[in-house]
Order: structure tokens, then sequence, then C-alpha cells
């Protein structure tokens, strides 16, 4: 079934047209993005459960970005009467305008957009769309697998299942381009809670994909392992802080995939000067085992869309090529500011936020080793697996990544043991240069949200094969 | 729209509901070194709706957001919807906010205009070298005016400032360059409290350029003495919530210590209703209630939860609400006490954070400073991990606080025995 293209943006879409002539009296160069976002979230506990007709990412608006003499502005609405909006626009920004120049502030000059004739319809594939889901079955599925964990789990005294499915319409207006799309994606997670002698450890398990509600059904598949795991984190024992081999299972690759090289080659921060990775394009930055991917085209994942919030095609870019760093991801503003082409990573957290460079869909290649034989090529180390949380320093290629647990190996063999959690930390190229084998499945997650810095949140996946390289835990 | 709402509402077969209407309007400015990237007007209405239904002694509710370009015919659908949905979920019955006699609150929208300039006007008096100087920085300065009214009969509206400077400081040699990230949130400009801390953050950024790798200290005492403190102390306030404690996440008990503390020093959290320029002075919470001082934890015991009404109803309470501000006591040491002895003073972590749930702590270190043997050395790398269930017992504080946005916390606070791990 085709993911239906909102009704409402046809409707504004003659308007929003005449909008842009309107403007382009005044100005160089105008767009308009709008939006209308749908979808259900579904929360259950033991607790206490709900249901909601919204998710992080729905609603319905509208941006207007215009040039002039260098500048870029934009002025973001969701309310509007069209006799009025255009001198409205003009105000708002011209009022700005007097702010700086009585402050005496000076332009970043930046040269104007091309504006090449483009016409988009796209309608992605979806099995169920969010607004035909059941929701009554949903909501019982999901209770069943909270109370299936805390009637059969060891030590789980509370089960969260969440379920949310999010369908997207967007359409990007100049005075040459007209560029629509919709498609869905849905995430999913089970998050068991343990608790003995007073200490509570949970553990998570997600689901995520550009897939309708139909993807909720692998969600009761995850429990026993997420449980399970849950459990050792609870009777887990703190690591002797040092440096180990490592073996990376496919959703602590994705962390590192994301943190070490997806931030480090935003190319909006090659702009700003900071990120490192400016200058070692062409250079080798990791072992040739490493082979790195980015775009809203390498995976059919949360962020897989057929243009950008500027109007420019989604891409698959392979930013790292065995080892080499060949180049980052860039959005339209920074492509014209460093002299080449956008990659069509340009995005906003909502119709009302800036548009930054970001990551869509970041992934390792795969190799052509077994787990089986990486374990039994470890000395001494751990077998990483589960994501907490990673934090980037492009300026620096410091990484930090909070990995929910670590299983010991000595001499090729997991000894049963338990550490968690586990903090890896270390230098980016050390880490990726260490890369020793790379395992031949891959997986990509795309639950939760990624920001910049501390805000600006929005959709990615990450992923990748199992590897083998070293690193410093504690 | 909204008396369109109301009327719907009324007209249906909720046996509740709540109306929050939110209206921002934003200017905000991108700066590239000095220089103007980007800028941006914002002037948007968030409406979100939630309806209850009671059947079978059960109470469901469902919720939406309701684009304010939603055509009557379109409201009126979502509703019904909502009400469909509303009996998929069996929650245990609870009653939403009454009216309550509030002092009246001068709605004033704040000027826009005067906001921006002054956090432009401060970035441009900042005081830069050679080798430290402003990378770039995002200026956001919002007006919110925030409605919020429900089937009990509230119907209560706040306006009130809200402003964020993201800027990112760098700092060079004839080496290297490295940069620190701050985001300093309040509800407008305080202009000499802005400039005093970034050039503080370039002060940090100069010794980054010359330190050494962090040694593997085992276990040590950790001193925080910037935002990462706030972790900490967001530990103990969402242990307190109806929220945790409902769900049993957080088993302290109202009348016993939350931990067995055995310092000079005794934990103090209030619930504040306003903070000097805060970004959180609403006079009511998301649910429409008043929002007040109020003792949290006094002297290591707990006093009062806070949270959710929905939880705080299952646990007996009547009156809990969402507190915005929150103000940690100061102990009895100075500054000075807490900085004697062998300890690492972590000024820049990558990401430090904190585990509500389970205690655990976490952070790679960009910039601390190793006081050791009577030396003081700048060193970067490795990690801080441990969990707060431990460090709770012995953990000293100031008795000097500082404010960060909506939270006053102890300026020093010294835990011992943390996991130190080397770079």
């Amino acid at each position: 079934m085709k993911a239906k293209f909102s009704e409402y943006l046809n409707g504004i879409a003659p308007f929003m047209k005449k909008l842009i002539s309107d403007l382009s009296g005044h100005y160089d160069y105008v767009s308009v993005l709008c939006t209308d976002t749908t979808g259900f979230s579904v929360s259950i506990s033991q607790k206490s459960k709900a249901v909601g007709n919204s998710t992080m990412f729905t609603e319905r608006g509208n941006v207007v970005r215009v040039y002039k003499d260098g500048l870029y502005s934009e002025y973001a609405f969701d309310h509007f009467a069209e006799d009025t909006l255009c001198e409205t626009i003009r105000e708002t920004l011209d009022r700005q305008l007097r702010l700086l120049k009585a402050t005496g502030t000076e332009v970043y000059h930046t040269g104007k957009l091309s504006d090449e004739p483009c016409t988009v319809f796209a309608e992605m594939e979806t099995e169920i769309l969010p607004e035909n889901a059941d929701l009554s079955a949903l909501v019982d599925e999901l209770s069943s697998i909270s109370d299936e964990a805390v009637k059969t789990g060891e030590n789980v005294v509370e089960c969260m299942v969440r379920g949310s499915s999010t369908h997207v319409s967007k359409m990007f207006l100049t005075a040459n381009r007209d560029m629509r799309q919709s498609y869905v994606y849905s995430e999913g997670m089970v998050i068991p809670i343990v608790m003995k002698d007073g200490k509570n450890e949970l553990s998570t398990a997600g689901v995520s994909g550009r897939k309708g509600p139909e993807i909720f059904r692998e969600l009761r598949n995850r429990l026993k392992d997420t449980v399970k795991t849950a459990n050792e984190v609870l009777n887990a024992d703190a690591i002797e802080p040092g440096e180990y081999e490592i073996i990376t299972s496919p959703e602590v690759t994705g962390l590192i995939a994301h943190e070490a090289f997806g931030h480090g080659v935003e190319m909006d921060m090659f702009v700003k000067n900071r990120a490192l990775g400016a200058e070692y394009i062409n250079k080798r930055v990791g072992s040739d085992l490493v082979t790195m991917h980015e775009g809203a085209l390498c995976a059919e994942e949360v962020s897989s869309y057929a243009f950008d919030d500027e109007g420019n095609p989604a891409s698959d870019t392979v930013e790292i090529d065995h080892g080499i760093l060949r180049t980052g991801i860039c959005d339209a503003l920074s492509a014209l500011r460093l002299g080449t082409k956008p990659t069509g990573n340009g995005k906003r957290q909502a119709f009302d936020h800036k548009v930054y460079t970001r990551m869509t869909n970041t992934v390792f290649e795969t190799g052509t080793d077994s787990v089986e034989d990486m374990i039994a090529s470890v000395k001494h180390g751990y077998l990483l697996a589960g994501m907490k949380s990673g934090m980037e320093d492009p300026k620096h290629w410091g990484i930090q990544c909070i990995i929910e647990r670590g299983y010991e190996i000595k001499e090729g063999k997991l000894t049963g043991k338990v550490c968690a959690p586990i903090v890896m930390t270390g230098y980016v190229p050390d880490l990726l240069n260490s890369v020793s084998m790379a395992g031949t499945d891959s997986r990509v997650f795309g639950n939760g949200a990624c920001g910049k810095g501390h805000k600006e949140w929005v959709k990615v996946s990450d992923g990748g094969p199992y590897l083998k390289a070293k690193a410093r835990l504690g | 729209m909204i008396d369109w709402i109301v009327k719907c509402l009324k007209e249906s077969s909720a046996d509740a509901w709540e109306i929050t209407d939110r209206k921002i309007t934003g200017w905000e400015f991108y700066f590239i070194g000095h220089r103007l990237d980007q800028n941006r007007a914002r002037d948007v209405e968030n409406i979100g709706v939630k309806v209850y239904r009671k059947f079978d002694s059960f109470l469901g509710s469902a919720g939406t957001d309701i684009p304010v370009t939603a055509s009557k015919e379109e409201v009126k659908e979502k509703i019904e919807l909502l009400l469909e949905e509303a009996v998929l979920v069996r929650n245990p019955v609870y009653e939403l906010n009454f009216p309550k006699n509030t002092e009246t609150e001068k709605n004033t929208l704040p000027d826009l205009g005067t906001i921006a300039k002054d956090y432009i006007e401060v970035m441009k008096s900042i005081d830069e070298t050679e080798g430290e100087y402003i990378n770039s920085c995002e200026l956001f300065a919002e007006s919110h005016k925030v409605r919020y009214m429900n089937s009990n009969g509230i119907d209560v509206t706040s306006c009130y400032p809200s402003s964020l400077a993201e800027v990112v400081v760098n700092a060079r040699n004839e080496a290297h360059e490295i940069e620190l990230y701050r985001m300093y949130k309040s509800g407008t400009c305080d202009r000499e409290y802005l400039k005093r801390e970034i050039e503080e953050t370039m002060r940090f950024g100069k010794d980054r350029l010359h330190t050494e790798k962090t040694p593997n200290l085992g276990s040590f005492d950790v001193v925080f003495s910037t935002d990462a403190s706030l972790q900490l102390y967001e530990f103990f306030i969402s242990r307190m919530s109806t929220n945790m404690i409902y769900r049993q996440f957080s088993d302290w008990q109202i009348g016993k210590p939350v931990a067995e503390f055995s310092g000079k020093d005794r934990l103090t959290i209030m619930a504040r209703k306003s903070l000097p320029n805060s970004s959180k002075n609403c006079a009511f919470d998301a649910e429409g209630a008043p929002v007040r001082d109020l003792v949290v934890i006094e002297d290591g015991v707990a006093r009062n939860y806070t949270g959710p009404r929905q939880y705080g109803q299952y646990l007996g309470l009547e009156d809990t609400f969402i507190p915005g501000n929150f103000e940690v006591k100061g102990g009895s040491e100075s500054e000075e006490d807490l900085r004697k002895g062998s300890f690492i003073e972590v000024v820049e972590f990558s990401d430090f954070q904190t585990d509500e749930i389970t205690g655990n702590i976490a952070g790679e270190i960009r910039l601390a400073y190793l006081h050791e043997n009577g030396t003081v050395r700048a060193v970067s790398g490795g990690s801080v991990s441990g969990t707060m269930f431990d460090f709770a017992k012995t953990m000293r504080f100031s008795n000097t606080q500082k404010q960060y946005d909506n939270r006053i916390v102890p300026a020093v606070t010294r835990l011992c025995g943390v996991t130190v791990t080397g770079a």
C-alpha cells in the first residue's frame, strides 16, 4: 500500500506557490517547506497505559527561506492569514535586520542557491498505514508482552513496551521545484526492569524501520533475550579498567559509526572549522576493513526519504573507503560555502527548526569473518553488547560510548563473566585503525533520536557487522 | 479554534478533558565567529488535547495535538477518534485538578528584540585573544504564552520568556586546536553572568591545550564544579517523583532517610515556585496545578513527593504538582575545604550522565585538574564511573550555591571513591 500524500498539503500548495511568487519580488531566492506528519504512539507498562495520536515528530507547519544580499533568513509558521502573510514575513525579517544593523553585525556572505527545475512525487510502500492500524489489537498485544515479562521473567518487576508509527508528508516548493513525498516509519521497544536485593537494572531491545505498524509483530520475539540480558546486567561485575581486545555487536558497531565518523564529517562543522575531519580527506583514518556508508538511500530505515528538507535528493555516500576518509555529508548552504555538492543530508528537527547537516543511516560495510572466529582470536577482552548512549568530539576526535554490558573472553572463549556498564573511550583513528576483523552479517538500528550538541533531535539509524578492535574500557 | 475545541469536547461523551495551548514566538540568530550565518523567526501554536472516559471502574485516556490550521470538521473527527481510543487503556481512576485560588499573574509578553539585542551585544563584548576565541554561537529569544483548561473549570494563562545561547569556544596553539561546548538557558539574557561564564570557559580552553593523559586513578575523589553537578542532584529529584515511586523504580519513603549519610551535611532539596530569571517560571504545571515552594528532601529525609497528579493520587496524595524549579541547599563546608587533599576536579565532560533508575554515573573526561601530592596538573581522557547509591552516603557539598537556569545547586560537590579510568 502506498503512503498517501497529505490532502492538506495538496490543498495549500497553490497558495504557497503564490506566496513564493509574491516574495520573489523582494528576495532573490525563496523556498517553502510544508509538513503534515501524523502518527500514533502506544505506551504500556504494568502501572500505566497511554495512547496518543501523536509522536515526537508529528507536526503541521511551514517554513519560508529567503535570500538577499548574501544572507539567508527564515520564517516558520503554522497559522496564517493568506492576505497578510507575505507582508508579515517581510516586516518580521526587516525588524530583525534593523536590529542586526543597530548592533553592527556583519553578514557571513553566502552565494545564491541554484533552483534547477525538479518535480518529485513519491508515495513509498508500506504494509499498514498508521491511520489504519488496529490500536485495540496493538494495545492488547503490547499489554500481553508486558504481562508475560512480569509473570515469567526472572526478577522482572515491570516491563515497559512501546510502539509508535509516524506518517510523514513533506512538500518542498520553489519557483522551479515541486517536490512531494510521503512515507511511514515505525519503532517499538521492550524494556524489562529487574530488581534484586534493592538494586534495579533494565535492558532494552527495539525494532524499527521504514515500515508500518506491522513491525510490532517482532517485539514479542525480543522479550526473552531482553529479560536475560537485564538479569545479566543485574548480576554483573564492574570491569577492571584498561585497554582490551573488543568485539562489538552490530548495535555497538552502529554507535561507533554514529559517534566516530557520523558527526565528525557533518560538513556544516567544516564551515565552522569545528571538525578535524576536514584536514583528513583522502587520508587514512581506519584499517582496510573500515568502509562506512551514510545516506537516506543506504538502508530502508527510519531516516530513508526521497529528498531532504532543502529539496535535495537522497544519496548513499561512501565516507570511508577501506580506511581512507573520502568525503563528508553536506546540507545545501554548507555545500555552497565549501564549493561542493549537497548530499541530501539537510534535516530539521521540525518545520520551525533550522536546517543542519545531519546523519540519516550510517552503516559499516560487512567483512568475511565469523563471530566464532573473532571470539577464538581474543586472548583477553570483551564482547560488547547493548547501547546506552554516545557522544562525539569532532574537533578532537575523542569518543565516548556507554555500553550496556561486556561478556569477558579469555584465551578464545567466553568465560561467562559479565561486566556492566562499560564506558568505552578513546581516539577515533586509534579505534578504527585497530579494526582487525569484520563479520558477515549486518544489522541496522533506528530507535531513539540523535541530537546535535545537546539539541535538534532527529531520527537516524546506524549499524553494521560484528567488528574486532582494541579499545579502552572503564 | 480553542472555543470550537471546547464546544466539541463539552458536547462529546468525554467524562473529562484538558487542553494545553502553547503559543511561541521566537527570534533566532546564528553566528559563525562574529558573522551572521542566518536569522530566523518563529510564530507557532501547539494545541494539545486529552480526553478521559470512565468505564468498568477504570479511567481511559487518549491525547493528540490538533493543528491550529485544522478545519472544524477535522477537529470533530480527531476528538471522536480520541474518544474511541480512550477506552483502549485501563488505568485506575484519578481526578484532574480543580481550580484553586492563586495569585493573579501579570500576563505581559517579553520583548524579543530586547532579549536578542542583549545576547548579540554580550557576544560582541567577549574579550578574545589569538589563542582563545568564539568559534560560533546560536542565540534564541522566545516568548511563551501558555493556556491550560480542563473540564473541572481550570482556565489559566501564563506568559514568560525563555532564551538560550549555545556557544562554542575554541582554543589553539601551534600544535593543535580544541573546542569547548556550552549551552546557557535562562529566562532573558543575564549579560554579566553570560560574559563571566564564557570567559571562564576560555580559560578552561587554554588549559586543555596543555593537558597530560589522565592516569588510571582507580578509586578516587572527584570534584564537580560545573553544570555536570546538575546530574548528581537530578538523581535525588527524580527519585522523589510520584512517577518513580508509584512505578517502584524508587523505594524512598516519606519520613525516612534517602541514603545512609555519613558526611558532615545532609541534603535539603526544595521545589521552587520561581527562581530569578529561570526559563521555567510558569505559574502552573502541565496539568494546571499551581506551583509553589515545597520541601522535597530535608536534612537527608524524604518529606514530599512531587510529580504527575495521576501517580500522586494513586499514592493517596491530593496535592502534588510538577515543579519547574528546584533548589538544593548548600552545606557547611567552604569550596576551599572541598578542594583539600588529593582529588580530580573535572570541569569538562563529553556528556556526563546519571541513570535515575540504576544510579550509575558515567562520563568521558575532556578536561580535569588533578590535585595530587601538592601539585596540580591539567589532564584529559579516560572516564569516571560508579553508582550514586554508593556516593550519596559520603557526598560533600559547598556552602556556596550556583544557579543553572531552573536549578540552584551547591557550587562545588565532592564524591568519594569514584572509579577513574585513565586515558
